[in-house]
């Protein structure tokens, strides 16, 4: 019965395509989110890189559908898990993470990281980062707003979208940002945006192609969404509009859990993660901006985006307290 | 009574009877998986109004059938009136409608009445100003509703019309029958069987739609219990919540199940599709016409749009990349190992279910069929890793598998809603013969069903085929970087800046999916003809 069971794993599972390694190689396995392990993001060449230097070693990236889902696997296998790192939770997430104690300390030495706050956290290594932003077009929106009352006292008919805190992760920065420009006044704001909000999507995908169709006029997505367009499409209309009141960035970071009975591979791995070699894939795979300062190999199309002048902040722990209360906060405010 | 006509068929009743059992426990284990893993957690207070959501997917599901199904039937009686090159091409063209990815549906309807949509722009053109946006709010939930389950009803009940017997028609025309009266004595009697399940999925489908429901709702305001479950598993992490939750959903359901099921007639009338004899006087083919034109533009506009958007996109791209083929072929093996496990469950549970007399076991047989749309798919794709991982299997080996089962218990309520009334039909009118004949179960199955259904066994084929093409919800924690079929390409691509290439696929899908629902009919079909 066992023998037949395998059989049939067998057939059908040769489409899965499970390598075969011989027994001495360690493999380091990695959880993340599906769009970073995707044909089009930068897991492949990461893999390439680091199996290079690593001197034997195979990495094997696990995709789950969502960010926060990796973090729920890892929840929901506990102690059993075969996950060496989890690359891709977000600062939004990471104070849950962190009190979940399923997190090792990284031990390495960042100071020489290139961000827009000092970085000083001991479980979780920052590699990517960009502010969360509402982009336009320039042909059909000549003057953008450039604070979120701005955009408020615009007519009803300039519409934008915005996902669903719930279900996704830039919904969720949405609310954080404007948590922290506006603190109490966050409901007003929400109020005032409500009549502007044409639809409040699932994932950051269906807003972004709402935008694209020309149905809203601007989408909540990122600071660094006008580089794809420069350099895949040639397309310099679409910008990211500054709100003088700062952004709130997303930071994407990375973990070792202390179940992993591999803590030296895995350091190295996120070692490499943050340097020079391992940020100089993530731009043009990920669209974010790099941790580190990669000079002439950044793409140039990166340094023609405007940065917003203040990031705004709130400590992780504060999150984690009361993200639940802002997210009933914000959807009692545009029910 | 009926126990004198039915044929004795104690296997067949056997058989469903396991079966349903089986998906029931299925069901029941992937809850119990979760409500165990959520033992050791405190749990927390649930900060949904559930009341609220559940007066308003109420009202929207509600409304989605009512329309769906007039719109249906409407439709299904103007196809079965009118004879015309390429009829089949349209039929599968409506009949695509319901199994490609929401999604594709709802971004397709806003090309054309968005507001940078065809008819927006058009009106632009012509008169200076645009008719504004119908496509969001309770409006646009409707309307993309209406595509999605309007020709899929159109569809059943097309294929419920087409078997009516040629000798009820000859009747019909020698008595000299209008159009109105045909429809009150022959067509009415036909569909009416198929209404009440057709009516249940409809309704099932819109109270847990989720994405088209938060894209096209416009807000917090409208969307539906799917999305509270939702964040439940995945923002709060609280799976006590989540399963009060699902349970609450399955309660729901299963009321409009039960209902639905009891409701439903035995249905007569049946024979294989034959060419009519029957004309209409001029008005009503007139009528006819108009519909077919009307439906057209609504349900082929919006689809002729998301084919004319991945030629604007460009297809040499995508097609140039292995990973495509790959993903390709990927879809063709889990849509045709699911439409097999479909057609088995289904063809079991229907023939179980037309051999009984008793009217409890009769509705108990119908119920499980729709464990899929009742159980929030978050919760299904939770409750099969806990499953899975308690099994000792890695879940990434078992992706495929569980894919396969999901699509297969997705596609088995549609499939009842095809193989149960004609599998009923026989047996209440063809019931005494085999019994005078002593036909063994085989041979009843071989020589009286299999000749009469076969088209509806192409049609549940082709129905299965392409919802596996379109539902990937339930592998959600898999880990499946190498197992990436058509619409997880596609979605991937629309998450990755890569429009373009979502469109290009989708278009695929759309083309694949309208093949299959010409070609698998005729398929099956012909050689039943040629045997006779």
């Amino acid at each position: 019965m066992v023998k037949l069971t395998h059989l049939a794993l067998a057939v059908l599972t040769g489409l899965v395509a499970a390598p075969i390694h011989a027994e001495e190689v360690p493999i380091l396995k990695i959880y993340t989110y599906d769009a970073f392990a995707a044909e089009w993001g930068p897991a492949g060449q990461l893999k390439a890189g680091f199996e290079a230097i690593c001197g034997g070693c195979v990495v094997e990236f696990i995709a789950t559908d969502s960010s926060i889902g990796t973090l729920r696997r890892v929840q929901l296998e506990g102690a059993t898990t075969e996950a060496d790192l989890i690359v891709g939770l977000d600062t939004a997430v990471a104070g849950e993470a962190r009190a979940t104690g399923l997190f090792a300390d990284h031990g390495l030495d960042l100071t020489g990281l290139s961000m827009p706050e000092p970085w000083k956290d001991q479980q979780f290594v920052p590699f990517d980062y960009a502010h969360f932003a509402f982009v336009y077009d320039t042909d059909t929106t000549a003057t953008p707003p450039k604070s979120f009352e701005e955009l408020i006292a615009l007519p009803d008919d300039f519409k934008i979208v915005i996902q669903d805190p719930r279900s996704s992760t830039p919904g969720l920065g949405l609310v954080l940002w404007i948590k922290a420009a506006y603190g109490d006044r966050a409901p007003e704001i929400w109020a005032g945006l409500k009549p502007h909000i044409l639809t409040v999507t699932r994932d950051w995908s269906e807003s972004y192609a709402l935008f694209l169709d020309g149905e809203a006029d601007m989408a909540l997505s990122y600071t660094t969404s006008p580089a794809y367009h420069i350099i895949e499409e040639g397309d310099e209309t679409i910008h990211a509009a500054l709100f003088d009141e700062g952004h709130f960035p997303q930071i994407e970071v990375a973990g070792i859990l202390k179940s992993s009975g591999k803590q030296e591979l895995a350091r190295d791995f996120l070692a490499y993660l943050a340097s020079v070699d391992g940020q100089k894939i993530i731009p043009t795979t990920n669209w974010m901006f790099p941790v580190v300062d990669l000079g002439a190999e950044l793409n140039p199309a990166f340094g023609t985006l405007p940065q917003p002048a203040r990031t705004l902040t709130i400590p992780d722990d504060e999150i984690n307290a009361n993200a639940k209360a802002w997210t009933d906060e914000m959807l009692a405010a545009i029910q | 009574m009926t126990s004198l006509t039915l044929p004795h068929r104690p296997g067949r009743i056997a058989i469903a009877t396991a079966l349903a059992l089986a998906i029931a426990a299925l069901v029941a284990l992937v809850l119990w998986a979760i409500f165990t893993t959520a033992a050791g957690e405190p749990a927390t207070g649930s900060r949904v109004d559930i009341p609220h959501l559940l007066r308003m997917t109420s009202i929207q599901a509600g409304l989605t059938v009512i329309l769906s199904l007039a719109v249906g039937i409407v439709l299904a009686w103007a196809l079965n009136r009118l004879r015309f090159p390429g009829r089949d091409l349209v039929v599968g063209l409506f009949a695509s409608a319901i199994v490609t990815p929401g999604m594709v549906v709802a971004f397709g309807l806003l090309s054309i009445w968005g507001r940078n949509g065809w008819i927006n722009q058009a009106s632009n053109a012509l008169f200076g100003a645009p008719i504004g946006n119908p496509a969001f709010g309770l409006s646009g939930i409707l309307l993309a509703h209406v595509i999605l389950d309007g020709a899929f009803a159109a569809c059943i009940l097309l294929a419920r019309l087409d078997a009516i017997p040629a000798s009820r028609l000859k009747m019909g025309q020698s008595l000299g029958l209008t159009a109105r009266q045909r429809f009150a004595i022959i067509d009415w009697p036909a569909m009416r069987g198929t209404l009440p399940g057709l009516g249940a999925i409809i309704f099932l489908l819109a109270f847990t739609s989720f994405p088209i429901v938060l894209m096209l709702g416009g807000g917090p305001a409208n969307q539906t219990l799917e999305v509270a479950i939702y964040a439940a598993v995945q923002q709060d992490f609280d799976l006590h919540g989540a399963v009060l939750l699902a349970l609450t959903q399955i309660g729901v359901c299963s009321l409009v199940i039960l209902t639905a099921s009891a409701l439903a007639p035995v249905p007569t009338g049946l024979g294989p599709s034959v060419t009519p004899t029957w004309r209409d006087r001029l008005p009503a083919r007139a009528l006819a016409w108009l519909i077919l034109i009307l439906a057209m533009l609504g349900f082929g506009l919006p689809l002729l749009s998301v084919l004319a958007d991945a030629l604007r996109g460009g297809l040499g791209a995508l097609t140039s990349r292995p990973a495509f083929w790959w993903a390709t072929a990927t879809s063709l093996v889990i849509g045709a190992s699911s439409a097999l496990l479909t057609l088995i469950l289904a063809m079991a549970l229907a023939l179980g279910r037309a051999a009984t007399g008793n009217g409890a076991l009769r509705t108990a047989l119908g119920v499980p069929a729709y464990a899929y749309l009742a159980v929030p798919a978050v919760v299904l794709s939770l409750g099969f890793f806990l499953l899975v991982r308690n099994l000792g299997i890695a879940p990434g080996a078992a992706a495929p598998f569980v894919v396969v089962i999901a699509n297969a218990l997705l596609a088995l309520p549609f499939a009842m809603a095809t193989l149960g009334p004609p599998l009923e039909a026989i047996v209440h009118t063809r019931g005494k013969l085999i019994r005078s004949l002593g036909l063994s179960g085989w041979r009843q199955l071989a020589w009286v069903e299999y000749p009469l259904i076969s088209r509806d066994i192409g049609i549940t084929i082709a129905l299965a085929f392409c919802f596996s093409l379109g539902d990937l919800g339930v592998i959600a924690l898999f880990g499946t970087q190498d197992f990436q079929t058509l619409p997880l390409m596609m979605y991937r691509a629309l998450g990755a800046y890569r429009n373009n290439d979502a469109a290009a696929i989708a278009a695929i899908l759309l083309i694949g999916t309208i093949i299959a629902f010409v070609a698998l009919p005729r398929l099956f079909e012909r050689p039943a003809h040629a045997s006779r």
